[in-house]
């Protein structure tokens, strides 16, 4: 029960990061998302492994990247985004119908691994989605980071249910790549900010044929 | 079977306008003010019943009709929902259908004696309501449909009160999302923050207020005391499906019901008090993520299988 | 001792290069290792070609073989940086020798890495190394190459992690995803999550590769990174892409889901080939070309992969030329820039007559590239061509050589055009005399290249041998 309340919790964070446009909001949504999250594993399989992995995630999804990105967008003069690609209606429309379409193919998919909960697979997969829509459908850098973050953090998800047999050092291995990715993605926002002074990728379209 | 529906009417119309004063008298609490007594609403219903009406020269039977058929649609949709202890005189197969059905009526009304007027100010009120109550409907039928699959009827008191509580153990979080999703609709439909301001008459961007800016006397009376039964109405549904007291005994139960219409009245001060109404671009976004919300929340249902 | 020299002595020396002050000096160690780095692999080719230092890594054949490239490739551009990085700049190297040496170990963690989940950390942590030193030249086209090489890149390597998890998930029998215990137990694992799995594996290990449709990246990153660096990135970086995607293939040979994969490689091999065909005519910009060479060469590297049998050791081998050829042209372009100060086609003409001996490399590299005889890039895309017509499998060779027409017909203009037109005659002669180290290099590797083309050394054949019988090649 405590499991389908933290999988919807993160669900409903993530439906709300979707229609969000403020840069700062958006960052301290990622960031209780991620504590929902790191409680995930405990609620799945209890443990060491998973006392380890939830502390691990708590200080680097929690406390660092955020930090991180709010270094980043420290000299950031316009904390919203202007303009998306489509219209935050039709993102939420759009999203709403990925999760559909998710929740369709996951329930007909057979796993050969023993899952706790039969909303861990649609929920992991919804969040993989809503980041991807957020990553191609915004101009600002920092949205874009987030929209990957939230992809990773679906994949979190998803990898819970191998959390018995992943050795712990390949997923320690995984939760450092992405916290150096945000590292280099929160210097180049910086940069991007200082060459143009602002944090949108709209005037990153100079190179073409 | 009459007196039911006369004593379930008659405390529909005496307790719904305490709702209204509860909420005034904690956004008052909230701003430091002592604010106006709590049973305001009724003396304001009272001194407009009392006051004579003003017609405008292009305005139509319509226009005369209007609070009236709003009010009384409004308080036939009372009949259909079960108050605590007392049951809902009528219920049949698809009261559901029926009771969106004359809450759409009154709004219809409503909005065509607005634009009766033929004043712009209360046609742009009109067209906003009307937009946005497009969006609120479907979500509410959404979460309908989430009842019914959960409790397997399709009659309204049964969808309530039948296996609530065993729903709420099983299905919680869709439960969650739906109540969720509901809120927002109460919020949208009953014309508060975050979506309308009550409280100013005058800002070009009201809806329900400007709607209904040229009724008077005992005119306005109908329509404040149909915002007051359909707060109530609404409301009486949302603590149904929100508190799973069906089952205790009649006194719980009588309790619970009155105990929750009163928080969820402060609840509606807390609100109102706490957050600024939304650009109105961003009122159809708040809509459009009610409706994923209930969207997922009926997902949710259905994988888990009913 | 020589998995220290691989694998700890590049960070190690990282840490190092962060502390020493000067600029000057920082090179020379980035030389020395990389020295170090050649020997230790020398080294090991008197081992046998499966060595396993604990069960997270170990070399086999193909591991051998691409370590072996990519150190040298490696140990090539330090030289040449030797003299690229004697330019006072601004700002200090120290993040940029920094990176490159940790670039290296990265590297050498993909070759070695017998466990896919390691192999997509060390994969992803290749991608986050090389982002800064793209932005060498900082100016603001840089760092949109930056950014998009950045976001294009995480965005494939998450779904390559989404990959690898599927493949943990069909694995489910025997619980472990180590490259052993998944070949040796292929065919119990759960055949439509491998297939779910292979394709997400493939389209993230692709957009690495710079496939087409995910090759996007790569003519901005290449056009704006400067010339060791896309040197590096076009023949190492491009080496462990594939070595991943091989692996991919291999856990398809032993689960036989050959059918299932090959057209799939063969319609990604045969849509980069058309992509850049397309995109190398009319082309303006010198490195942007290059660009799309390298995609070019990563089409055909899969499509020999895809067609299988004999295919396979050409596709090997042509890895081998190309990392070289690459690297040849690549610091061709940097002498260029260096001299000319663009990179646009029509700036940087007539370079025989101001730079000898770069105009000289330029043709070689050229012919190199483009598969002239006797270079190997030649015998490579022949063999590919003859797997494809043995095969019966016309359409593909139709394609392909139609592709290989255009390219090369467009190289030639551009490459002939800027070698022996006539040099623009602009009162700014940046006349500097060719530097030896950034000459030096150019010889090596014009003589590698022989090696490795026209007079192949028995090692070096059956060590190519091995390497495609992994897949089941001749």
């Amino acid at each position: 029960m405590w499991l389908e309340l933290a999988l919807i919790s993160i669900v409903f964070l993530g439906i709300v990061i979707l229609g969000n446009n403020r840069l700062g909001t958006m960052i301290q949504l990622f960031a209780l998302q991620s504590l929902v999250l790191s409680a995930t594993p405990l609620l799945v399989y209890p443990g060491r492994h998973a006392v380890v992995m939830a502390i691990v995630t708590i200080i680097l999804k929690v406390f660092l990247m955020p930090s991180l990105l709010f270094w980043a967008i420290r000299h950031v003069a316009i904390r919203r985004e202007a303009q998306p690609l489509i219209g935050y209606g039709t993102t939420l429309l759009l999203g709403g119908f990925l999760m559909g379409v998710v929740f369709l193919i996951s329930s007909n998919l057979d796993l050969p691994v023993q899952e706790t909960s039969n909303l861990l697979v649609p929920s992991a997969f919804s969040m993989v989605m809503i980041g991807f829509l957020l990553l191609i459908s915004r101009f600002q850098a920092i949205t874009q980071v987030i929209g990957y973050l939230v992809m990773e953090n679906g994949i979190f998800l998803f990898a819970l249910l191998l959390l018995e047999n992943t050795p712990l050092l390949v997923e320690m291995g995984i939760l450092l790549d992405i916290f150096v990715a945000v590292l280099v993605m929160g210097i180049v926002v910086n940069h991007i900010n200082q060459e143009f002074g602002s944090a949108s990728t709209i005037n990153l379209t100079n190179l073409k044929d | 079977m009459g007196i039911r529906i006369l004593l379930h009417i008659s405390l529909v119309m005496i307790f719904s306008p305490l709702l209204l004063g509860i909420a005034g008298k904690t956004k008052a609490f909230f701003a430091g003010r002592r604010g106006p007594p709590l049973l305001q609403p009724y003396y304001d219903i009272g001194k407009l019943f009392r006051k004579g009406n003003v017609y405008s020269p292009t305005t139509t039977w319509i226009f005369q009709a209007a609070p009236i058929v709003s009010m009384a649609a409004v308080l036939v949709s009372s009949i259909v929902i079960p108050m605590g202890s007392i049951e809902a005189p009528l219920e049949f197969w698809g009261d559901v259908i029926l009771f969106t059905g004359l809450y759409a009526l009154a709004r219809f009304f409503v909005v065509i004696a607005a634009l009766d007027t033929g004043s712009s100010f209360e046609g742009m009120g009109a067209s906003r309501e009307a937009a946005f109550s497009c969006l609120a409907e479907i979500i509410v039928f959404l979460d309908f449909i989430t009842l019914a699959l959960l409790s397997q009827t399709f009659v309204l008191s049964e969808m309530i009160k039948g296996n609530i509580l065993s729903s709420w153990q099983l299905f919680g979080p869709a439960l969650l999302l739906a109540g969720a999703s509901y809120f927002l609709v109460f919020l949208t439909e009953n014309a508060r923050i975050p979506v309308d301001d009550p409280a100013t008459h005058l800002e070009l961007t009201m809806i329900h207020e400007a709607m209904v800016l040229d009724h008077s006397g005992w005119d306005l009376a109908y329509i404040l005391y149909g915002s007051a039964i359909k707060l109530f109405v609404l409301g009486a549904l949302f603590v149904n499906i929100l508190i799973p007291f069906h089952g205790l005994s009649v006194v719980m139960q009588t309790v619970f019901f009155w105990g929750g219409m009163m928080m969820l009245a402060v609840g509606l001060g807390i609100v109102e008090s706490c957050m600024a109404r939304l650009r109105l671009n961003r009122i159809p976004q708040l809509l459009i993520s009610a409706f994923v919300l209930a969207l997922v929340g009926l997902f949710v249902v259905l994988i888990k299988g009913v | 001792m020589e998995l220290f020299l691989l694998l700890e002595l590049p960070f190690v020396m990282a840490v190092v290069i962060f502390i020493v002050p000067q600029d000057g000096l920082r090179k020379n160690f980035l030389f020395l290792t990389s020295f170090l780095h050649v020997f230790a692999i020398i080294s090991l080719w008197q081992r046998p070609h499966d060595l396993q230092f604990n069960s997270f890594l170990g070399f086999d054949a193909l591991s051998r073989l691409i370590l072996s490239f990519i150190s040298i490739l490696f140990f090539v551009v330090s030289i040449y940086l030797i003299g690229f990085l004697k330019e006072k700049r601004k700002r200090s190297n120290r993040i940029f020798i920094g990176c490159l040496l940790c670039l290296l170990a990265a590297m050498t963690l993909v070759t070695m890495s017998r466990h896919m989940g390691l192999l997509w950390i060390a994969i992803a942590s290749t991608t986050l190394l090389s982002a800064p030193l793209i932005h060498y030249y900082r100016t603001a086209q840089s760092i949109e190459a930056v950014w998009k090489y950045l976001l294009i890149s995480s965005l494939g390597i998450a779904l390559g992690l989404l990959g690898t998890l599927f493949l943990a998930i069909s694995a489910a029998p025997i619980q472990t995803i180590f490259l052993e215990d998944i070949l040796s137990h292929a065919d119990v694992l759960s055949p439509s999550w491998l297939k779910l799995s292979v394709i997400f594996l493939l389209v993230g290990y692709g957009t690495k590769m710079g496939l087409a449709p995910m090759h996007t990246w790569k003519p901005d990153t290449y056009g704006e990174a400067p010339a060791p660096v896309g040197a590096l990135m076009s023949g190492s970086l491009t080496g462990c892409a594939f070595l991943a995607v091989f692996r991919v293939a291999q856990i398809c040979f032993h689960a036989h889901l050959q059918e299932f994969v090959s057209p799939v490689l063969i319609l990604l091999g045969i849509l980069s080939l058309g992509a850049a065909a397309i995109f190398i005519l009319g082309q303006k910009d010198f490195n942007r070309m290059l660009g799309y060479s390298s995609v070019e060469h990563m089409g055909i590297l899969v499509l020999g992969l895809g067609l299988g049998g004999g295919a396979i050791w050409a596709s090997l081998f042509h890895a081998v030329n190309n990392a070289f050829a690459k690297g040849l042209i690549f610091l061709v372009s940097g002498n260029l820039y260096r001299s000319y100060r663009s990179k646009r086609i029509e700036n940087i003409q007539g370079v025989i007559h101001r730079l000898p001996a770069t105009g000289i490399f330029l043709i070689l590299g050229f012919m190199a590239i483009t598969g002239f005889p006797p270079f190997g890039i030649f015998y490579s895309e022949l063999l590919i061509l003859k797997e494809a017509i043995t095969d019966r499998r016309y359409m593909v060779a139709v394609f392909y050589l139609l592709f290989l027409s255009v390219i090369f017909f467009g190289y030639a203009k551009i490459i002939l055009g800027m070698a022996l037109g006539k040099p623009p005659d602009q009162a700014r002669q940046d006349t500097r005399k060719e530097n030896f180290f950034m000459i030096m290099p150019l010889v090596i590797l014009v003589i590698i290249l022989i090696f490795t083309g026209i007079f192949v050394p028995d090692s070096l054949y059956h060590l190519i041998d091995d390497a495609s019988s992994l897949l089941g090649g001749r």
